[in-house]
């Protein structure tokens, strides 16, 4: 069930009725129905994988427990690393198996040897990466002291499988989310109306932005090979905008579904195309995945207080496994690298942590000098992101020979006039309302009523105009 | 929360008035289904030939250069799924049926259901032809409400049509698709790109299919309706493009059928060079010159 379709449009009122009307005075019962709620919304996907979804929590939910109780350090240890073992473990069968297996029959074949290898014909279950970064979250923190286990398995349960923030996240915190399941969630019409305006604006940037963008970036990248340079460049430009709209387009949705229940999640993208650098980018795209990765594996790792050539190291492999968690496949892999390299000279420079604030926090525009940087990060990242969206590495390297050549300087085959409009009039928005949680929070907030409806009627109009049988989100193949 | 709901109820109120207007619209105004299946319910007692196919015969076969009473029942995007399904459902009501055509193009042998660029058209075969289609979710809200099927911009775009033309219907009182946009006429370069794109499937597995094919061709024997099978014509551009493999697959996989049953025929004009661009309205579809050549050279062959 997506979020983008009529399914989910029937599904979330009921949802919603049953929670705040039949069981808003029993907690309990309130999370029985979030949790039964949640496995509809996943049963809908496939079926078969929601045995695999209650393992996966079942398991973490008694090594946790059994973690906390453990006398010593070593059999806490043991529970640790036995979780650790078989959440990557099904991590690593599902999405990554044939991939290290075919790397390694490539690998041997390059000396004259041709194996004869085993590869398994799996599908990927649905959110497999993000329920498992979940319940591996949960366990270290037991691990480490920060949190005691939950000792009830409908509320542990929710936190794994609360269906908004399933299959793409945001990444979650056992210490920010749990105790909101824990505790009885207050019908606020503030909070409520503030995530119907979020879900909305979730659906602008998914369906008139992405899936708009998506129409012409699908027909320049798999016609690369005939489009001219300035076209392809276009098309990477489009892409960018795409996987913006559709992936914060998601966040947006969860985010602002959730609110409707009464919880806040994890802030996922804070306007990360008004980056100055590649280092603020990387702060404001993806959020709960990278801040999942620098405390789980930068810090462990030593972080930035180890000398420079190991913190470069732990640079290198923060973004190294971001790009295998995206996908088993080298194009991910060079993605990573592309910007860990991006983000090399300024970590060299000390400079990484330069840009903390949005962009001309205190003034309406932004001067020539920020535009400027902000321009170039945003074409850094469309440049690494060929290597995301091209079938494969040689497919992405064909089409960055081809957008540099002497085409590039020729008008685009294909200009998407609509599209360009809406992408200038939703950056303009964006712009307006970048101090603020999402681009409308507060837009029209003091304007009188009939102004600010008729400007949620355009948004609403606008989506069920653009809407088009529901097109599969992007993140949902991570 | 009183408050907060009668707020979001007055907010609704026109989407939801919206919603009532597209949905009557849709139900209201005939189109190709409903003038099609308005047709079968009321002629299928006198029918002695009937077309199957999807746009390539919707397009392709004009009934009014056949002898007999012929009705084009094939449709855009139809694919042999669904030509069973229409198949099953008038077979034991038409007496006088004495031959079925069935068109096979480059997709629909491998094509699944549920799957495609038209698969939105499930909804129109269960809500205007009353056919169980079997892969609507009972759960699925479009099957109750075809306002959902399409954008409102695709919506209105009907609406304009029908605004302007008076009808949405693309085809004549025999069925054949005669409104197609004329702008294109003589120009079959101009989408062949994008029609390869939508109809190579990367598959070669024709079982499902195959299967479907058999079925009825075992049901037209038992009734000793003749069963023939044909390839229509498609634009050297287009079938340049295609498969090959894939393509010789499916002229053997058609001769052998005919082959294997006494009371089958087949007739290949996929790569015919009689047929020039001027016969095309786009890389795959005859333009109304073509279609009464190619009519006249099929209504040669079934009676032969």
């Amino acid at each position: 069930m997506l979020f983008n379709t009529v399914n989910f449009a029937v599904f979330l009122p009921v949802v919603l009725a049953l929670y705040w009307l039949v069981t808003q005075r029993n907690l309990k019962l309130q999370n029985v129905l979030l949790l039964a709620a949640s496995y509809f919304f996943y049963a809908c996907w496939d079926v078969r994988f929601l045995a695999l979804l209650i393992f996966s929590t079942g398991l973490d939910y008694y090594t946790g427990i059994k973690i906390h109780d453990a006398r010593g350090k070593k059999a806490k240890k043991f529970w640790l690393w036995l979780s650790l073992a078989i959440n990557l473990g099904f991590l690593g069968i599902f999405k990554y198996y044939n991939f290290f297996v075919e790397s390694f029959a490539d690998g041997i074949a390059l000396f004259g040897a041709r194996p004869n290898v085993w590869l398994l014909d799996l599908i990927l279950p649905v959110g497999i990466s993000f329920y498992t970064f979940h319940g591996i979250s949960y366990i270290v923190d037991i691990y480490r002291g920060k949190i005691s286990p939950e000792r009830n398995f409908v509320n542990y349960s929710v936190f794994v499988s609360f269906f908004p923030l399933l299959v793409a996240g945001p990444i979650e915190r056992a210490t920010h989310l749990l105790p909101q399941i824990r505790n009885k969630r207050i019908f606020s019409s503030a909070q409520f109306n503030d995530g119907l305006r979020q879900i909305l604006w979730g659906l602008v940037k998914k369906v008139v932005i992405a899936d708009n963008c998506g129409v012409f970036v699908d027909d320049i990248f798999s016609h690369s090979d005939t489009y001219s340079g300035s076209t392809l460049v276009l098309g990477a430009i489009l892409f960018s905008f795409q996987l913006y709209g559709d992936f914060s387009g998601y966040s947006d949705i969860a985010l602002g579904t959730a609110r409707l229940f009464g919880i806040e999640l994890l802030r996922n993208f804070s306007f990360p195309y008004f980056s100055r650098d590649i280092a603020e980018f990387w702060r404001r795209w993806h959020m709960s995945l990278t801040t999942w990765f620098k405390d789980y594996v930068y810090i462990p790792l030593g972080g930035s207080k180890s000398s420079k050539w190991f913190n470069i190291r732990n640079v290198f492999i923060i973004f190294l496994l971001s790009g295998i968690w995206h996908g088993a496949s080298w194009k991910f892999v060079c993605w990573a690298m592309i910007n860990a390299l991006y983000f090399l000279p300024l970590l060299l420079a000390n400079r990484n942590r330069k840009h903390l604030e949005i962009v001309a926090y205190d003034r309406m525009f932004p001067t020539p000098r920020e535009v400027w940087q902000m321009v170039a990060t945003f074409m850094l990242t469309v440049f690494s992101r060929i290597f995301f969206r091209a079938d494969d590495v040689h497919h992405a390297f064909a089409f960055i020979k081809r957008a540099f050549s002497e085409s590039l300087l020729t008008i685009p085959q294909v200009i998407p006039t609509r599209v360009l409009l809406l992408i200038a009039v939703f950056m303009v928005i964006e712009w307006t309302g970048r101090r603020g949680g999402y681009a409308i929070a507060h837009t029209f907030e003091k304007a009188p009523k009939p102004l600010q409806w008729s400007f949620y009627y355009v948004l609403v109009f606008a989506v069920f105009y653009c809407s088009n049988s529901g097109q599969q989100f992007i993140y949902f193949q991570f | 929360m009183r408050k907060t709901a009668f707020k979001l109820a007055l907010f609704l109120s026109p989407i939801f008035l919206v919603w009532i207007a597209v949905e009557t619209f849709y139900r209201a105004v005939p189109n190709n289904y409903t003038v099609k299946h308005d047709y079968m319910q009321a002629n299928a007692r006198e029918i002695g030939t009937l077309l199957f196919g999807s746009s390539h015969c919707f397009y392709g076969l004009n009934p009014k250069y056949m002898s007999g009473h012929v009705y084009n029942l094939a449709n855009i995007s139809q694919p042999l799924y669904y030509d069973a399904l229409l198949f099953d459902q008038y077979i034991d009501k038409m007496p006088k049926l004495k031959r079925v055509v069935f068109c096979i193009e480059y997709s629909n042998l491998s094509h699944v259901p549920g799957t495609g660029e038209d698969d939105f058209r499930k909804y129109y075969y269960e809500n205007y032809m009353d056919i169980d289609a079997g892969i609507v979710s009972a759960f699925d809200p479009k099957k109750y409400s075809l306002a959902f099927t399409r954008s409102l911009e695709q919506t209105w775009a009907s609406y304009e049509r029908f605004d302007y033309f008076g009808t949405i219907v693309d085809c004549d009182a025999n069925g054949w698709g005669n409104n197609y946009p004329k702008v294109y006429r003589y120009k079959p370069s101009y989408n062949v790109q994008e029609r390869l794109a939508a109809h190579e499937d990367g598959s070669t597995d024709f079982s499902a299919n195959l299967k479907r094919l058999e079925n009825a061709i075992a049901r037209c024997g038992q009734r000793n309706i003749e069963v023939v099978i044909v390839s229509l014509p498609q634009s050297q551009l287009y079938t340049a493009g295609l498969n090959r493999h894939k393509l010789e697959l499916i002229y053997a996989t058609c001769t052998r059928l005919s082959g294997k049953y006494d009371h089958v025929r087949y007739l290949n004009l996929f790569e015919d060079r009689r047929f020039t661009d001027e016969d095309f309205f786009d890389a795959d579809h005859l333009n109304d010159v073509g279609a009464i050549k190619c009519t006249q050279i099929v209504e040669k062959f079934l009676v032969k």
